[in-house]
């Protein structure tokens, strides 16, 4: 079963046509990778989903049902989470109101406030830090809490490896994994080795098309369609 | 030849219409294109004259209004100081011809030609401190330079603070009370020319860069342009074809005072270019001349609603709101937009 | 917590501050004209501040440089001397005798037409245009311009100065032998308690949290499932309060005038702009520096250059001086 489906998007930005004809299947409860080169539409992909660049036309239904035409805030109260590029927290709020203004009810916040903080211990004490004085990895860890505070069933990550030190990488990728034991989760993102580490899935998008989908387990062997796609050997890192 | 004049039949058809406007009114309601004859003196009077006067007045805003589009529409260059320009040009002509000892002529040419400098030079600097301010900053930065000379000048003894001075001593064929027509046609000269320049300005590579920067400054510096060089010469060209139009306004109505550095003739172009079409050559023309000619026509207008007669001068203000409002939420690319729309001719978006 | 790069900002503002006062103190004739300086320095600074919060709230969250924000100013001056004075649109001299209490009518009433028109504006002009930020401006700037002619259709061209006297506007106090007005000490004491009430809003209601994150990045706060346009609308409605109120407070001083709103719309941009666009205290500090600043000058320039010209010079100098130090402010966000 697929909790999103994705059929056949076009997207513009301005003039510029982003997405062509863009397909994708989100399986429930699975970790799925989007993979492409810089500039292939992987962003634009999520930020359609969310409603934050609307497709012009396509189809894409979360849970069965329709969400295209949807403002964003009414695409994230069906039960979406993002957490975009570049993280977006916000600098001015303490860690402590970064999580609490992502609260849908009263007391979201009180009740998940357990799982979070067992997976990312540090923000529990760094809880009345102002957002902009945590470092990158930090930073990243509170992009995500704040997503896991409502009633999400479905989680979209943008690069969240983006400039952070291998040793942090390592702690997000085992906290992505086991949020996964939750929810179903669809992650943007260029490095390689931690993308077929953690995802059951992956879709590739080339030049804002969708060319390939399928099970990592079979992607990790074809080194035709790596290399041609993705620029980079099974060995290497991004 | 014959494709030259396909391609410009319109604003051919336009300009021969502007030439002959005078003689067309003046046959159409009986009244000399040159006054009336009162003894030994021309004295002007009559529709021909009036509508003239109408006229050079749009002729004027058009050119404050292409300035104005220069830096707006095609440089994506939002500056709220653009009424310095009209009022310096409009100072400098007055003081040198009112308060100097220099010959009529000379006072002239002197001027002209300080004024045009000193908007040139006065916009380089303004541009070299402000330009590094983003968005807003830069904005509201121009609107403050502008207001201080505009109270400084609205408190100058030298020029009569509020009051301003007249202007008297114009040699007769630029004196508007002595030739209308000739002034007439000077204002439309400078209009046609002002119009050619910025068209083929804008044609030029220099003008791609003008439009590569209002497309994405950031993209233009990486391919390697050096857009603040780029962004000065439009502000210093844009200046000083202000300052001619302020010059031209000064003449017509032989008075200088403070109002023409105030916030509206900052304003003005800047409607008068949404109105019209931003970034388009037509769109400041059309705006200035359909702001202008509705005021002069409904300006006298008395109508009556219910038994209550209102006349149209008292609630113009209101109008011209009202205008503004409809025309943004209605037209948003202007009354040329919709001609342009059409013409169906793809055109890419202000960005705005 | 104060970031590195606010430190200069914080140390220019105190040297400023201090530059003022001091000079002030020096160069005035007496302790009288002194006080008589910081205290109409403080009482214009507060004026600043009653059109500029909103000013700055509303551009802040939404981008909007709301030109009709001065409009507002004066709309409230209106409602309030109708209000409070016999005749008029609303006449409330015999339901309600007592002029301390019209008053606090006056100035509820006022707010509430602010309010009422804010959300009517907000919904009905500016929403279709959030993606055309010039073309908001434009449309401000039209309804700057239908609020002055509607006003002056309600209550005729001629100013009004107030005349029905009340508790705190009859009242006068002596400070060095000087005696001031205790309605300038109610418009510092307003201001203050409005900056006061906008802080505690912005820093502890769920609603202020919302405004503070939208400020710098909305289109993120409605990927976290938040209505922003409904906030929006409340922002504004609330900017466009907070100037009827400030008009409203005025108008025993200042009376009411079409041209009310303009005087003070360009020197409270001056403000909001210095202040750095988006910081709530850039522009509580601002309005009090701008004010003391221009009662500095003025009382000086009076009484030593013979020109008072440099007083109206003063906010828009200030503001140049200001960005050419710091180019987005003193609490702007360095971009």
């Amino acid at each position: 079963m697929n909790i999103l489906e994705i059929e056949a998007i076009d997207t513009f930005i301005g003039q510029f046509h982003i997405l062509e004809g863009v397909s994708l299947s989100v399986p429930l409860g699975a970790i799925t990778v989007i993979l492409g080169r810089n500039g292939a539409g992987k962003t634009t992909t999520l930020r359609s989903i969310m409603g934050m660049t609307p497709p012009r036309s396509g189809s894409i239904r979360f849970e069965g049902k329709p969400i295209g035409g949807k403002r964003p805030y009414t695409i994230a109260q069906m039960g979406i989470g993002y957490v975009p590029e570049h993280r977006a927290i916000f600098k001015e709020l303490s860690v402590h109101q970064n999580l609490e203004i992502a609260e849908r009810r009263r007391g979201d916040l009180h009740r998940q406030a357990a799982f979070i903080f067992e997976l990312f211990p540090d923000l529990e004490r760094l809880a009345h830090l102002s957002g902009g004085a945590l470092s990158g990895g930090q930073q990243q860890m509170l992009a995500i809490a704040r997503a896991l505070v409502p009633d999400n069933r479905l989680l979209l990550i943008d690069e969240p490896s983006e400039g952070l030190a291998p040793v942090i990488i390592e702690h997000l990728m085992a906290a992505i994994k086991r949020l996964s034991g939750q929810m179903t989760v669809l992650l943007v993102e260029q490095n390689f080795r931690m993308a077929s580490r953690l995802a059951e899935h992956y879709a590739i998008i080339e030049e804002g098309r969708s060319v390939a989908t399928g099970a990592m387990a079979d992607l990790r062997g074809d080194e035709v369609l790596i290399r041609r796609y993705l620029g980079v050997t099974t060995g290497g890192a991004a | 030849m014959w494709r030259l004049l396909r391609a410009n039949w319109l604003p051919l058809i336009i300009l021969v219409f502007l030439i002959a406007f005078p003689f067309i009114v003046g046959a159409l309601t009986a009244s000399s294109p040159l006054g009336l004859l009162r003894g030994d003196r021309v004295i002007m009077r009559g529709d021909s004259v009036r509508w003239q006067a109408v006229l050079i007045e749009v002729f004027i805003l058009a050119i404050l209004a292409m300035s104005y589009n220069l830096l707006f529409g095609f440089t994506g260059v939002i500056s709220f100081g653009h009424a310095l320009f009209f009022g310096l040009g409009g100072y400098t002509l007055g003081i040198m011809l009112e308060r100097t000892d220099l010959a009529k002529g000379s006072a002239l040419i002197v001027g002209i030609v300080v004024g045009l400098v000193l908007s040139g030079l006065i916009s380089v600097l303004i541009g070299l401190v402000s330009l590094r301010l983003r968005g807003v900053y830069f904005t509201i930065f121009t609107l403050a330079i502008a207001q201080m000379f505009f109270i400084y000048f609205s408190r100058l003894e030298l020029t009569n603070a509020e009051d301003g001075f007249a202007i008297g001593a114009l040699p007769g064929w630029l004196d508007p009370s002595q030739d209308r027509l000739g002034f007439y046609y000077l204002a439309l000269g400078l209009f046609a020319f002002t119009f050619l320049l910025i068209r083929r300005l804008i044609h030029s590579p220099t003008g791609a860069i003008f439009q590569a920067i209002r497309e994405n400054e950031d993209r233009a510096r990486a391919i390697g342009y050096n857009t603040l060089t780029f962004k000065l010469i439009a502000l210093a060209l844009a200046g000083m074809i202000a300052a001619v139009a302020g010059m031209l306004f000064v003449i017509l109505n032989k008075k200088v005072g403070p109002e023409i550095l105030s916030v509206t003739y900052t304003v003005n172009p800047l409607l008068m270019t949404i109105i019209g079409g931003i970034g388009t050559f037509a769109g400041p023309i059309v705006g200035a001349s359909s702001l202008h000619l509705l005021d002069t026509i409904f300006r006298d207008l008395t109508i009556t609603i219910g038994g209550s007669a209102i006349k149209i001068a008292d609630v113009w203000d209101l109008l011209l709101g009202l205008i503004f409002i409809a025309v943004v939420l209605i037209f948003p690319k202007g009354f040329s937009g919709l001609w342009l729309a059409r013409q169906k001719k793809p055109r890419p978006d202000a960005k705005l | 917590m104060i970031k590195q790069s606010q430190r200069t900002s914080i140390i220019a503002i105190i040297v400023i501050f201090g530059g003022l006062i001091g000079f002030s103190f020096v160069t005035a004739g007496s302790l009288g004209d002194f006080g008589i300086t910081m205290l109409s320095g403080l009482f214009q600074g507060m004026l600043l501040f009653l059109v500029a919060s909103g000013l700055s709230i509303v551009f802040g969250l939404m981008g909007v440089l709301n030109f009709a924000q001065g409009g507002f100013f004066m709309l409230g001056a209106y409602v309030a001397y109708d209000i409070q004075h016999p005749g008029g649109l609303i006449d409330l001299t015999g339901a309600i005798p007592d002029p301390n209490v019209r008053f606090i009518f006056a100035v509820v009433g006022a707010a509430i037409v602010g309010a009422v028109l804010g959300f009517g504006f907000e919904r009905g002009l500016l929403r279709p245009l959030y993606a055309r930020p010039v073309f908001q401006l434009v449309l401000t700037f039209g309804v700057s311009l239908v609020i002055v002619q509607v006003v002056k259709a309600l209550w005729t061209t001629t100013p009004y100065s107030w005349t029905e006297t009340f508790g705190v506007r009859e009242g006068f106090f002596e400070l060095f032998g000087q005696r001031f007005s205790t309605y300038r000490l109610f418009v510092v004491v307003s201001g203050f308690a409005l900056i006061a009430a906008i802080w505690l809003l912005l820093q502890r209601t769920r609603i202020g949290i919302i405004i503070r994150a939208g400020v710098e990045d909305s289109a993120m706060v409605e990927a976290l499932g938040i209505n922003v346009r409904a906030v929006f609308a409340f922002v504004f409605t609330l900017g466009c309060a907070v100037a009827t109120l400030g008009g409203a407070i005025a108008a025993p001083f200042l009376g009411a005038s079409a041209g009310l709103g303009d005087s003070f719309l360009l020197a409270s941009i001056a403000v909001v702009v210095l202040g750095g666009l988006g910081s709530y205290g850039g522009t509580a500090i601002g309005s009090l520096l701008v004010g003391l600043a221009v009662s500095v000058v003025a009382s000086y320039a009076t009484r030593y250059l013979n020109a008072p010209v440099w007083a109206s010079l003063t906010p828009m100098l200030l503001l140049i001086l200001v960005l050419l130090i710091r180019p987005s402010g003193l609490f702007g966000e360095e971009r």
